[in-house]
């Protein structure tokens, strides 16, 4: 394995335990923190890989990462913190009882989706720079920002969750085979209009709960 | 060159541009364009460049254009004395425009990429739409809709990127025509978009959103949703179900959903949420022809496209029913026939629709489609069967209590209202008898 090599499997694997440690955090404005750090990671991941092939239209896409993601969506976030924003954070959360069926759900979902599905068609990894098994990373990524969403009851951590799937779904795609890059730049787009529909949300309602008049 | 999917796309958008001079004839006119246009690009078809445009398609853009009009015509009334709105009249307008424009740019797109951008698309158009009567409920619904349809949407995005992985091409029309069957990437690439997309097209376990958006949404709205962002996402399903089709698959799906959705129908309190489950049913049944390919496609089209008039006519008269009574709870509305002629007519010709009583286009939709059915999989049809025989009852027992039963004073809302109702309803029953007609024409 070369250095190049090594910096992508070490860096996709940061983005996932980035994934980790946003889910460990109770405090709204570390978890947004969180998700620019793994906006950094995949944009460097994007940036190695965009070396290794001479890909101008990775370059872009690790810009476009850098600057939606990395940038514009953490700032809209972070100004959405109501009150003071260092000190919002979610009540009534077992980070250790979640931290530990989130590993749960993520062997189970990866492995089986990977040993299951994956691993019996051989991928041809973008520019060789690595062997199949680093889409598990990305598997992973995809997993952890499903069970965050599932596991809580905020706005902020349900967007944070949301934008880690589509974060996954980059890895996912610049490993297998870049899309277009109008197609990816039209997604980018998406993602951040749906942030900004959501941070509307944000303002009326912070947390979400069973209500019996959407039960059944 | 074909211009007319460019203005079908561009006119709702133009619409939009309207937002502080007038908004609501901005809307009507586009509406009546986008008919216009669905129409006549009918005498081009088919054609494929950056669109693609079949029969199949074209069907799906007469609904769209149609049941946008009528949503349009209907909220004139219905919007005016809302007294608690989560977005002014004006953004209401524009959403309802931009939503139907990010329909029109899914349906008529040659590319599965930009069909998923269109797709989410329609959630970000939509989700605020759901917010038109604020209140707390109406919130979570929104939300709910939000995070759970675009978290599933998301994970569709990795059957596109399989797709282009496999084919080095996102080109809907020649994927399809290169007979791209495929082995196991194949089933993976639809097995994925299933629960992808069947996110947004009701199917279960992933429809969760699906009554609550329906229930809490205002009446027009509810039209859009149910009539056309579903089929339009059941579309989208379709064209990568057409890259290998998978029946053993979509077929259990769909059968699962549709004994959920009738199980779920006959507990309901709530009227609308009623009608969403019967939407959820009906879209199933539309997936299931298609997943049994031949006269199941026809039937699955004869179903949407009257199912779209009918549940159109079913959330409308609900938006009357609720502005009258104030109640969305069938236990607190009754007697509708004595002041509400109009919307009883065409609720019960609605709930009749949709469950497919003859002779309404739905009835002879589910025929070619059950009829498939029976000659393949005996098992399936029983369950299919049985259940669309207990949603039928469980509808329509409902629906002639509310209408027949007891007295209320009820009133009607306008003409506008009751009018867009009715007419929504009958279109469902002349579908149903120009086709019986020309059926039996064909036979003699």
């Amino acid at each position: 394995m070369n250095a190049l090599e090594n910096i992508v499997f070490l860096s996709a694997a940061l983005a996932t335990v980035s994934g980790f440690y946003i889910q460990a955090q109770e405090y709204i404005r570390s978890m947004v923190r969180g998700q620019f750090v793994q906006a950094i990671l995949i944009a460097a991941t994007i940036f190695v890989l965009a070396f290794v092939e001479s890909s101008i239209d990775l370059v872009v896409l690790g810009l476009l990462v850098l600057v939606l993601r990395g940038y514009l969506i953490t700032e809209l976030l972070e100004r959405r913190i109501p009150g003071k924003g260092s000190d919002v954070k979610e009540k009534d959360i077992g980070i250790a009882s979640h931290l530990l069926l989130d590993l749960v759900f993520i062997m189970i979902g990866t492995f089986i989706i990977y040993s299951l599905v994956f691993s019996r068609i051989t991928f041809s990894i973008a520019g060789s720079i690595a062997g199949d098994t680093i889409l598990v990373f990305p598997l992973a990524l995809f997993f952890q920002g499903l069970f965050l969403i599932a596991s809580r009851n905020s706005t902020f951590s349900q967007i944070i969750g949301y934008i880690e799937e589509e974060n996954a779904l980059v890895l996912f795609a610049i490993f297998l085979i870049p899309v277009p890059i109008i197609i990816e730049a039209s997604v980018f787009l998406d993602v951040l209009a749906l942030v900004v529909i959501s941070s509307f949300v944000v303002l009326e309602k912070f947390t979400h709960n069973p209500m019996d008049e959407l039960r059944g | 060159m074909h211009i007319f999917p460019y203005l079908i796309i561009a006119a709702p958008i133009i619409a939009s541009a309207f937002y502080s001079l007038q908004p609501r004839a901005a809307s009507i006119a586009a509406g009546i364009v986008d008919i216009l246009l669905s129409m006549l690009i009918y005498f081009q078809l088919p054609f494929h460049n950056i669109f693609y445009v079949d029969f199949t398609s074209w069907i799906f853009l007469i609904m769209v254009s149609c049941i946008y009009l009528a949503s349009t015509l209907y909220s004139l009334n219905y919007m005016k004395d809302i007294q608690a709105r989560g977005i002014s009249e004006r953004t209401y307008y524009t959403l309802l425009n931009l939503f139907s424009a990010s329909m029109f740019f899914t349906l008529l797109m040659n590319d599965y990429g930009f069909m998923w951008v269109g797709i989410e698309a329609t959630t970000i158009c939509s989700a605020l739409l759901i917010i038109g009567e604020k209140n707390d409920v109406s919130l979570e619904a929104a939300w709910r809709y939000i995070i759970l349809v675009s978290a599933g949407v998301a994970f569709a995005f990795i059957s596109i990127i399989l797709i282009f992985y496999n084919f080095h091409t996102l080109n809907v029309y020649d994927i399809i025509h290169s007979n791209p069957t495929d082995g196991l990437m194949g089933r993976i690439i639809v097995a994925i978009a299933l629960i992808g997309f069947g996110t947004k097209t009701g199917v279960f376990p992933v429809h969760t959103w699906l009554p609550d958006a329906h229930s809490e949404a205002p009446a027009p709205v509810s039209a859009m949703f149910s009539g056309v962002l579903l089929p339009v996402a059941l579309y989208v399903l379709y064209r990568i179900y057409q890259i290998d089709p998978f029946p053993l698959l979509y077929t259990w799906f769909a059968v699962v959903s549709i004994a959920v959705s009738s199980l779920f129908m006959a507990y309901q309190k709530n009227y609308k949420r009623m009608f969403a489950y019967s939407t959820m049913e009906n879209m199933n049944m539309a997936l299931l022809g298609f997943a049994l390919g031949g006269v199941g496609v026809i039937g699955a089209l004869i179903l949407l496209i009257t199912h779209s008039f009918a549940k159109s006519g079913a959330f409308f008269s609900s938006g009357n029913i609720m502005k009258s009574t104030g109640s969305k709870n069938m236990d607190q509305v009754s007697g509708l026939w004595k002041g509400m002629p109009w919307t009883s007519t065409s609720l019960v010709m609605s709930s009749m629709a949709a469950t497919g009583a003859p002779p309404f286009g739905v009835f002879i939709g589910e025929f070619f489609i059950l009829s498939m059915l029976a000659g393949r999989n005996i098992v399936q049809f029983s369950i299919v069967i049985f259940f669309v025989m207990t949603a039928f009852i469980g509808i329509n027992y409902n629906v002639s209590s509310m209408v027949f039963r007891g007295s209320s004073d009820s009133r009607e809302q306008g003409w506008l209202m009751a009018g867009t109702a009715i007419v929504c309803a009958s279109i469902s029953l002349l579908i149903g008898i120009l086709f019986l007609g020309g059926y039996m024409n064909a036979l003699v």
